[in-house]
């Protein structure tokens, strides 16, 4: 046999393609790589480094107590990979469906001569690491924080780094093999679909209930002693039989300086057990799978006919009315979409839930003023949930059109028009929730009436210009061969996005505290503002708005001079 | 009905596009033919107003589309050769949505879409999303919207990709029947039996430049061959069909 023809029975070889890809995307460098590198690798060293010293803080705070000290340690590691056990295993599922059934290159490479096995793995591993990629790089951080600061030798690494190998194989095996039987019973991109709410639901419930166990009861003074109960709780007897147990286990150990042999054998013997269960399903069900997914089935969906009706009567435009219609239509129709929205309800739930339990009255002396600033903080934490919801839901908006942007590009449709009517379809939902979080959550803490007020007019402005500024961006760094809109958020003109967001919102806020806050001292304190000061207060606010009206204004231009400069799309 | 004059598109050092001229008059079919990387789609995509020309003119029935993009593009129906659509419309909801991004509205627009979908053969699946049409189907309905509007020309890049005999028997009566109506159409295409069936004139393209055009006599006279076949005069313009290193190849 050739050594060319003995190639293809290496399944690396088949990840050629992907080593190859990025090999010539990094040498084949365009203008303004180096400073996108610059922005991603500084963030993500940023995030790195927050999560080092957060774990190396409290690793060290738990070394005082000793006993207890330890024990919630071992408990917090176990805690930790059971939480990264069910993220890897449902992300493995999702990827799965992807990378066996749906990817583009599945026709070549199953028309070729190529030995199942070598595809099984192949895919196996690609797999495993496009689920764990986040688990891992958010691990060592982690791994390395509990490490320094418990001075663990070079057993503790290497240990640490022979137990992410079967922790992250186990659950990508089992999601590999429940893809395999689910792909047989359902056709794959409705199997799809149905994953997506399942996650959804699932990750929105967790959200829900750890928030409502009020985990900070545990930094109050009195409730010490709780501590146990609490651990008790989120323990349950099958938790000794769950990998995460094991690894956590293992690592605890070998922090101490020993093996644990028992746990770390039953790490990698269940990794190597479910891996040769995964590819014997794999060689039983996978070209059955494989041939239901390629068959077309009549979908089912919502006719939206109401939506058609109530939309003619709106004073807008025909072009843009077509285009509103086709939006929400699309987006309604598009699960792996509008699924999203409910783990958005249930952080807003979260996020008026925590000021509703928030109890500065423990302070008299303080009350009103910490409310008062409490007030800000509430106006910059909606105005960032604003932006992150503009982000996967706005920012893409332009990319969502995809490669039949064609149509509306041939059609005698002006680009600010075509712009409009997306800043608009974002506008609306973005206005209403950030409208309810301000609202109800200085409801909640029971703010001085003319900060209410304040804060309600503030995040009026700041809506409009933050939702310009994602549309605008989105229309700037368009990505219409993206595979889903959220790779599009997750783009370097999302993150730019981000961080130009977060600037406005911190600059803003500063113009609006300092006039608001002077306003508060001298109404408390019953003493009339000076003539000066009320200027500059007015000058403030007005810098404000004019900081929100220029953003807004700036931002709508540029995206439309974006698109109409657009090629190639 | 179409002109375009000293078209002209360069990328960096490249010139994908040099000096191309031509004119298609009302109820005229006009082919545009040229091996691949010759510059056709280039062309095409300046034409609909995809791209943007380094120099050189575009007008569609009198609108300059570099200075009334609008009043140009409303005149102009265009069949792109790959039917991206939206995937999650029904076929009759694409077609009110583009009826309406071309000023089509009221119950004139829904009578228009089911005469379209009823010429184009795709009535009993006008209530279908498009995600379950195939390539063919796909390629049906752009062609249904490019006409809905009565565009006074059509620009099509390559018609007869994934349609079966059938499907390309329909588009070459209702192209043609089209035209009889007083519609442009300027077409590109591979397919060199459909233009030499179809095209009152031919452009043939080669290196971003027009090397030849005229009528299919003309043709015949500048490839010095009077009896030749499309097939044949278009290997003599463009150099070869290359057939004999294939042989020697295999």
């Amino acid at each position: 046999m050739s050594a060319a023809a003995e190639a293809r029975y290496v399944f690396t070889y088949l990840l050629t393609p992907v080593f190859r890809g990025a090999l010539n995307r990094a040498a084949r460098r365009e203008r303004g790589d180096g400073f996108r590198a610059g922005v991603f690798g500084g963030i993500s060293l940023g995030v790195a480094g927050v999560i080092f010293g957060v774990v190396f803080w409290l690793t060290w705070h738990l070394l005082d107590y000793e006993e207890l000290g330890q024990y919630v340690l071992r408990l917090g590691l176990s805690w930790l990979f059971l939480t990264f056990l069910s993220f890897v295993l449902f992300s493995a599922i999702v990827t799965a469906l992807s990378t066996f059934f749906l990817s583009e290159d599945l026709r070549l490479l199953l028309a070729a001569p190529i030995p199942a096995h070598s595809l099984f793995y192949s895919r196996y591993l690609k797999t495993a690491g496009q689920a764990s990629w986040m688990v891992i790089v958010f691990m060592i951080p982690v791994l390395f924080g509990v490490g320094v600061a418990k001075c663990a030798g070079l057993l503790y690494y290497i240990v640490g780094f022979l137990t992410l190998v079967p922790f992250v194989l186990i659950p990508v095996a089992v999601g590999a093999t429940t893809t395999l039987l689910l792909v047989n019973i359902f056709p794959a991109r409705r199997a799809r679909d149905v994953l997506m709410l399942m996650g959804l639901l699932f990750a929105g419930t967790l959200v829900l209930l750890l928030r409502f166990v009020r985990p900070e009861r545990l930094l109050s003074l009195e409730s010490l002693p709780d501590i146990t109960d609490f651990f008790t709780v989120i323990q349950s007897p099958i938790t000794p039989l769950l990998p995460s147990f094991w690894a956590g286990e293992t690592l605890f150990a070998a922090l101490h300086g020993r093996v644990d042999w028992l746990h770390a054998g039953a790490l990698w013997s269940t990794a190597l057990a479910f891996s040769v269960l995964a590819r014997w399903t794999f060689g039983r069900l996978y070209f059955s799978g494989w041939s239901k997914a390629q068959e077309a089935r009549k979908a089912r969906f919502t006719r939206l006919e109401w939506l058609e009706g109530l939309l003619a009567r709106a004073p807008i435009p025909l072009a843009w009315r077509s285009l509103v219609t086709k939006d929400v239509k699309v987006f309604l129709r598009d699960t792996t979409q509008w699924s999203q929205l409910l783990l958005l309800v249930a952080l807003s739930a979260v996020y008026l839930y925590n000021f509703r339990v928030l109890d500065l009255d423990r302070l008299p002396y303080m009350s009103d003023l910490l409310k008062n600033l409490y007030a800000f903080v509430n106006l910059g934490l909606a105005a960032f949930v604003l932006s992150a919801v503009a982000v996967r839901f706005v920012f893409p908006a332009v990319s969502a059109e995809g490669p039949a942007f064609w149509i509306v590009r041939t059609s005698p449709v002006r680009m600010s028009a075509f712009l409009w009517s997306k800043f608009w379809t974002g506008l609306a939902p973005v206005l209403v929730l950030a409208e309810v979080l301000t609202i109800l959550s200085n409801e909640f803490l029971g703010v001085a009436p003319f900060l209410k007020v304040v804060d309600a007019v503030a995040i009026f402005f700041m809506t409009f210009a933050l939702v310009a500024l994602a549309a605008s961006m989105g229309a700037q760094y368009p990505r219409f061969r993206a595979e889903n809109l959220t790779q599009v958020a997750g783009s370097y003109g999302g993150i730019a996005y981000m961080v130009a967001a977060v600037a406005f919102i911190v600059i803003e806020i500063a113009l609006i505290g300092w006039p608001t806050m002077t306003y508060l001292w001298f109404d408390y304190h019953d003493v009339r503002i000076p003539t000066w000061r009320r200027i500059v207060m007015a000058a403030m606010f007005g810098a404000a708005l004019l900081g929100c009206v220029g953003t807004f204004w700036v931002s709508m231009r540029r995206g439309v001079r974006a698109l109409e400069r657009l090629e190639g799309a | 009905m179409i002109e375009v004059q000293n078209l002209v598109k360069r990328y960096g050092k490249f010139l994908a596009v040099d000096d191309v001229g031509l004119s298609v008059p009302a109820g005229k079919i006009h082919g545009f033919l040229g091996p691949n990387g010759a510059g056709k789609t280039t062309s095409i995509r300046m034409i609909a107003g995809l791209l943007k020309p380094t120099s050189g003119r575009v007008s569609i029935a009198g609108h300059d589309l570099a200075r009334e993009p609008e009043a140009a593009k409303s005149a102009l129906g265009f069949i792109p050769d790959r039917p991206f659509l939206y995937e999650k419309l029904t076929a009759s909801e694409f077609l009110r949505f583009h009826g309406g991004l071309y000023g089509m509205n009221g119950n004139g627009l829904e009578e228009r879409s089911r005469e379209m979908l009823e010429i184009f053969e795709l009535t009993r699946w006008g209530g279908e999303l498009i995600e379950a049409f195939s390539h063919g189907m796909k390629q049906r309905l752009v062609m249904c919207a490019a006409f809905l509007h009565r565009p006074k020309a059509v620009l099509v890049d390559e018609p007869m990709v994934g349609l079966d005999p059938r499907g390309a028997q329909l588009i070459k009566a209702i192209f043609r029947r089209m035209s009889e109506n007083g519609v442009a159409i300027l077409m590109s295409t591979h397919t060199l039996e459909v233009a030499q069936e179809m095209c009152d004139h031919i452009s043939i393209i080669l290196g971003g430049k027009i090397i030849a055009g005229g009528t299919m006599d003309e043709l015949r006279t500048q490839a010095g061959g009077q009896n030749d076949q499309l097939t044949e005069v278009f290997f003599k313009l463009t150099g070869g069909s290359g057939f004999r290193e294939i042989e020697d190849a295999i």
